[in-house]
């Protein structure tokens, strides 16, 4: 199937044009939502891949992963100077970090506004995540001089679960979209920039347009993010078919609709109440479970730890995490990457041998 | 001699060609040290196999190893990993924890019962636990890579290397040597540092016995004896270590041929 997914940099001049505001935001979990209530339009930055690292190695230590490495080159090379203000979710210490570095050394025009996120599913984590979400307007509208009503807030949340439904329901219909490993990640990915209607246009469309189910070994993808995107190729060369993911941009951020009527709670709720994620606190049990059922309702035979190297909050897990799945039958192997580097050979043996295991 | 398939495996350091009969037995191979312009090399490889047999007409060839993408004759390309587990299963009739260490990444691989790949893991990111380690250490002691075995063993004393890096290691050998350190116990420290590396990873996967070797680097007999003292299990080996790549790729070649 033939799909246009217009470039981050059209869709951020388009936003520009209109008068909006731009927003970067680093990994993982914030409200879309309460951004666009100011008519801020939230543009992710996870690295990018392959920058001049010394430009942001000069202020952190080596074993801070590559994404916080890039995401601070790509800030001193001028990559963020369209943005209006960087927002820094509270992920995990190195962007924690990030954030401290920017405030007391860097001292960027844009503004830095960090959101510490709660590490539970208690209730009290909704109300503390209720109260950072209330700080935020309060940031928000000194910076814009907006103040959006609850309903000018539930009408945002509205659109942004429109658009996670269309999103989980490409899901769950993946293997019939007749997308490719590469393009389907292409289309999951441009979340990370289009506006919620946008996305949702083009989720429409390729939801239309059914195929029959694409054949391939049925595996899991788990990690952060899939970069170098090679490695979607190079897993469709290899008649690897990927059926499900667990990966921090895409299917961990497959947030179900919100029931409150009180717009922050509502917000906080479906992040806090989110898929698994280590960086949000879950206990490697319930990541177990979550994958464990993953597998059974996907046919999966094998996981796939794609991992950024350094990334603590995620290869804290793993030993546990896989010595699990071992247990239930179900094969895994780690690659680490730096999202710098282009997807040397050894990936691909690796990947080519897992896949050859399973298949056998 | 009736060869009914080909495996070719492109290795880092050597490239190995194996021809099988209809019933799966090696009846032919070739090894060459690897030229920077590996699709010439296998031209040649096939031609002198021409020569030999007349025609490879119908005789289905697949490729593995480091460079098995530029074999363009190959009907398939399969992964190192699967090969050695097929070849080594097919020669010794029975599973196991096979360890190859080979001249640029080694691997532990757990074959199941019936010869398939179980588990396994791959130390591919740094020269540690590999043929490149010892190449290197025995260039620097000035010792022929393939006497370095029989030099090792005949220390009556060894020094510990507690570097599992080669560059670090290369600094400890000077160092000893300095400080007039003999070559033969230094040799047997490299020997126990290489498998201590390589003895992690087999304890990452967890060793399912029997311990099996292949790849080139198991002709030196220190490794042998080292590897059995680390791992208190007796090791085996296929007739053709170093072939085991090729032979399994000629398996699987039979196999395509039979579809």
């Amino acid at each position: 199937m033939n799909m246009t997914i217009p470039p981050r940099k059209e869709v951020i001049t388009d936003i520009k044009n209109h008068g909006g505001l731009v927003a970067a935001v680093l990994p993982i979990h914030y409200s879309r939502a309460l951004l666009r209530a100011f008519s801020i339009y939230p543009v992710e930055v996870w690295g990018p891949p392959k920058v001049d690292v010394s430009l942001g190695g000069a202020h952190l230590q080596a074993y801070i992963c590559s994404i916080v490495h890039n995401g601070l080159s790509f800030l001193k090379m001028g990559g963020l100077n369209i943005a209006d203000l960087i927002l820094i979710p509270h992920t995990c210490d190195s962007l924690q970090g990030l954030t401290s570095v920017l405030i007391d050394l860097i001292q960027p025009e844009q503004v830095i506004i960090p959101l510490y996120l709660p590490r539970g599913q208690r209730e009290e984590d909704v109300a503390f995540l209720v109260d950072e979400f209330r700080s935020l307007y309060t940031r928000f509208s000194d910076l814009t001089g907006k103040h959006p009503t609850s309903k000018d807030l539930l009408t945002a949340i509205k659109r942004e679960e429109m658009s996670d439904l269309l999103l989980t329901k490409l899901y769950k219909n993946r293997q019939q979209v007749g997308l490719s490993n590469i393009d389907f990640y292409r289309l999951v990915r441009s979340r990370e920039y289009l506006p919620a209607e946008h996305f949702s246009t083009l989720a429409e469309k390729t939801l239309q347009a059914a195929t029959e189910p694409r054949p391939g070994i049925p595996i899991i993808l788990s990690g952060i993010l899939p970069e170098p995107m090679e490695v979607l190729t190079m897993i469709d060369k290899m008649s690897g078919l990927i059926v499900a993911d667990d990966l921090a941009c895409c299917g961990r951020r497959l947030y179900a609709p919100g029931t409150s009527p009180d717009p922050f709670r509502r917000m906080a709720e479906r992040i806090v109440y989110a898929p698994p994620d280590p960086t949000r606190g879950n206990s490697i049990e319930e990541r177990l479970k979550y994958l464990t059922e993953m597998a059974q309702n996907s046919g999966a035979q094998g996981v796939i730890f794609y991992e950024v190297k350094f990334c603590e909050p995620e290869l804290f897990d793993l030993p546990s995490l896989r010595a699990g799945l071992k247990e239930q039958g179900l094969a895994s192997i780690i690659i680490e990457v730096d999202i710098n580097n282009s997807l040397p050979r050894q990936v691909a043996t690796r990947i080519g041998a897992f896949l050859e295991m399973l298949d056998s | 001699m009736k060869i009914a398939a080909l495996g070719i495996d492109v290795g880092s350091t050597t490239v190995k060609m194996a021809g099988v009969n209809a019933s799966g037995e090696m009846i032919w191979n070739h090894l060459e040290q690897v030229a920077p312009r590996v699709e010439k090399q296998v031209d040649s490889f096939l031609n002198k196999l021409k020569e030999e047999i007349n025609s490879l007409a119908g005789i289905p060839l697949v490729a593995t190893g480091y460079g098995r993408n530029l074999v363009h004759q190959a009907v398939k390309n399969v992964t190192e990993i699967t090969c050695h587990a097929k070849g080594v299963y097919h020669q010794l009739g029975h599973g196991g924890t096979l360890v190859d260490i080979g001249g640029q990444d080694s691997k532990v691989i757990v074959i199941g019962a019936q010869g398939q790949v179980v588990d396994f893991a791959m130390n591919d990111k740094c020269a540690a636990g590999t043929g490149r380690f010892l190449e290197n250490s025995a260039a620097r002691m000035q010792v022929s890579i393939d006497e370095m075995g029989s030099v090792a063993l005949s220390a009556t004393e060894e020094v510990t290397i507690s570097s599992t890096c080669t560059v670090f290691a290369e600094s400890e050998i000077i160092s000893m040597v300095a400080h007039g350190v003999a070559v033969e116990p230094i040799l047997m420290g490299l020997h126990r540092s290489l498998i201590k590396r390589v003895v992690a990873m087999v304890r990452s996967v967890g060793l399912v016995p029997p311990l099996l070797l292949s790849g080139g680097v198991v002709k030196n007999p220190a490794i042998r004896k080292v590897i059995e003292e680390e791992t208190k299990e007796q090791v085996f080996l296929p007739e053709h270590p170093q072939l085991m790549g090729a032979y399994g790729a000629a398996l699987l070649a039979l196999k395509v041929k039979q579809k």
